[in-house]
């Protein structure tokens, strides 16, 4: 897995050129590594045409429904130890709590994790990550990044990638079994993903604009878990007052 | 999760809407309705056929959002520069594609349903409609729908899917094509949709 530790090294390059450049830009609006982050969104979505997207499209018609169900179960259990990790690191212990005991559950009674028992015993699923903590630490976006391979992320998003690396136990297995469930987990993500990304090449009238707003809006709720204030919903606020209060 | 949720989500709202004056009420209303259009649209979505359900939602759609102030917040500062004939031509195109949109994707019918989960009060005339549109096999989304009073009536301003802002959305997007590429660009690009929808209807 040393390409892991390369990826590191990049990500902390691309980080400190986010930050040197994306400092100014504390607004919404703020993109300025567009250029990069377009060439690399092309890259992404020619591959994902050619390749990525035809391959899930076959696993979802030919996979019955309760086999992916299991096998998304599967890595969000997985998951799950980066998440109980971030609700310590965000002063949740309460939910901490729940989600350990929902990682026992599904790998015991849930057989691995394929099966989901714990949200019917009331653990509710969260999914918490470092780039939520740092939200919840205050810190802002960033710059944003589009990612070869990844797609959307931030400079506050990215490193993440690497710590979730290595608090999944997938990690530290032989790399005959981690490449596999890699690409598994890969495709099964994708197909998950299949009605949204339709949605987004049918309304968007620029689909790289449309993917980093729908991404960062989306990384707000999460950080505020589901309850954010409107003003960070609704932008800024005094295009607002002038749009709609003067007009009687 | 779902199921002991749904009786005291009905409580919660009949709490919320009956003390209130009757204007904060019809806030409310003006959601459900645009919901139960659309509802008709997918349950007859295969009659109707594209043109159909273009003709049913065209009038409820007009009547519940608030074309006029989502224009001028969708361009922002870009409204300014407009002159009267552009600013028509935009608001034209805006609302056949708003149309155009909710007729193309609601559709068919696999036993969805709406739910009203609350109603909150904002600062001047504003309320959040909290809503969920649930799928046959319990999934959620959240959809939370900006309403303000516009003169007698309650308008929606934005609709929120799972945190998304349709209104934030389409302000980037726009915003940015008038920037590179100028006003008649982003014109070009609404009519493209519209027409793409046309054609793919059925």
């Amino acid at each position: 897995m040393g390409n892991i530790r390369t990826c590191g090294v990049w990500l902390t390059a691309l980080l400190a050129l986010g930050l040197l450049s994306g400092c100014a830009t504390t607004n919404t609006e703020g993109d300025p590594l567009e250029p990069l982050n377009r060439t690399f969104y092309n890259i992404n979505d020619t591959l994902d045409k050619g390749l990525i997207k035809p391959v899930a499209e076959v696993y979802g018609k030919y996979t019955p429904k309760p086999v992916r169900t299991g096998i998304t179960n599967f890595f969000d259990n997985l998951g799950l130890i980066n998440t109980v990790a971030n609700d310590i690191l965000q002063g949740k212990m309460g939910q901490a709590l729940s989600d350990s005991a929902r990682f026992v559950f599904n790998s015991t009674l849930g057989i691995g994790g394929l099966f989901d028992v714990a949200t019917g015993m009331g653990l509710e699923h969260h999914k918490e990550d470092l780039g939520q903590t740092f939200g919840v630490w205050g810190f802002g976006e960033g710059a944003y990044l589009n990612l070869p391979l990844r797609g959307p992320n931030s400079v506050r998003d990215a490193p993440d990638l690497v710590t979730s690396a290595y608090l999944n136990p997938i990690f530290y297995l032989n790399s005959v079994v981690t490449i596999p469930l890699a690409v598994l987990d890969g495709i099964n993500t994708r197909a998950n993903l299949l009605e949204a990304t339709n949605v987004v090449q049918e309304a968007a009238l620029d689909p790289y604009i449309f993917t980093r707003e729908a991404y960062r809006q989306r990384r707000i709720y999460d950080i505020y878990d589901g309850e954010p204030p409107l003003e960070e919903i609704n932008g800024e606020p005094d295009e607002e007052e002038e749009g709609v209060l003067s007009i009687e | 999760m779902t199921l002991p949720c749904l009786p005291f989500a009905w409580l919660l709202l009949l709490l919320l809407v009956i003390p209130l004056p009757a204007p904060a009420d019809e806030a409310t209303v003006v959601v459900s309705r645009l919901q139960e259009a659309l509802l008709q649209s997918m349950k007859e979505g295969e009659k109707l056929g594209f043109e159909g359900r273009y003709r049913l939602l065209e009038p409820v759609v007009e009547e519940a959002f608030d074309f006029p102030a989502i224009a001028r917040l969708v361009l922002g500062r870009f409204w300014r520069k407009l002159d009267p004939q552009q600013r028509e031509a935009f608001l034209d195109a805006f609302r056949e594609l708003s149309v155009a949109t909710y007729a193309h994707r609601f559709d068919t019918w696999n036993g969805e349903r709406f739910e009203t989960a609350e109603e909150k009060m904002l600062k001047k005339d504003r309320r959040l409609i909290k809503t969920y549109l649930v799928k046959a096999n319990g999934e959620r989304v959240e959809l939370d729908y900006l309403v303000h009073r516009r003169g007698e009536n309650w308008k929606i301003l934005n609709v929120i899917a799972d945190g998304v802002s349709d209104l934030s959305l389409k302000r980037a997007e726009y915003t940015s094509i008038i920037k590179d590429k100028g006003f008649p660009q982003l014109l070009d690009k609404l009519h493209e949709n519209i027409e793409r929808y046309r054609h793919e209807g059925r």
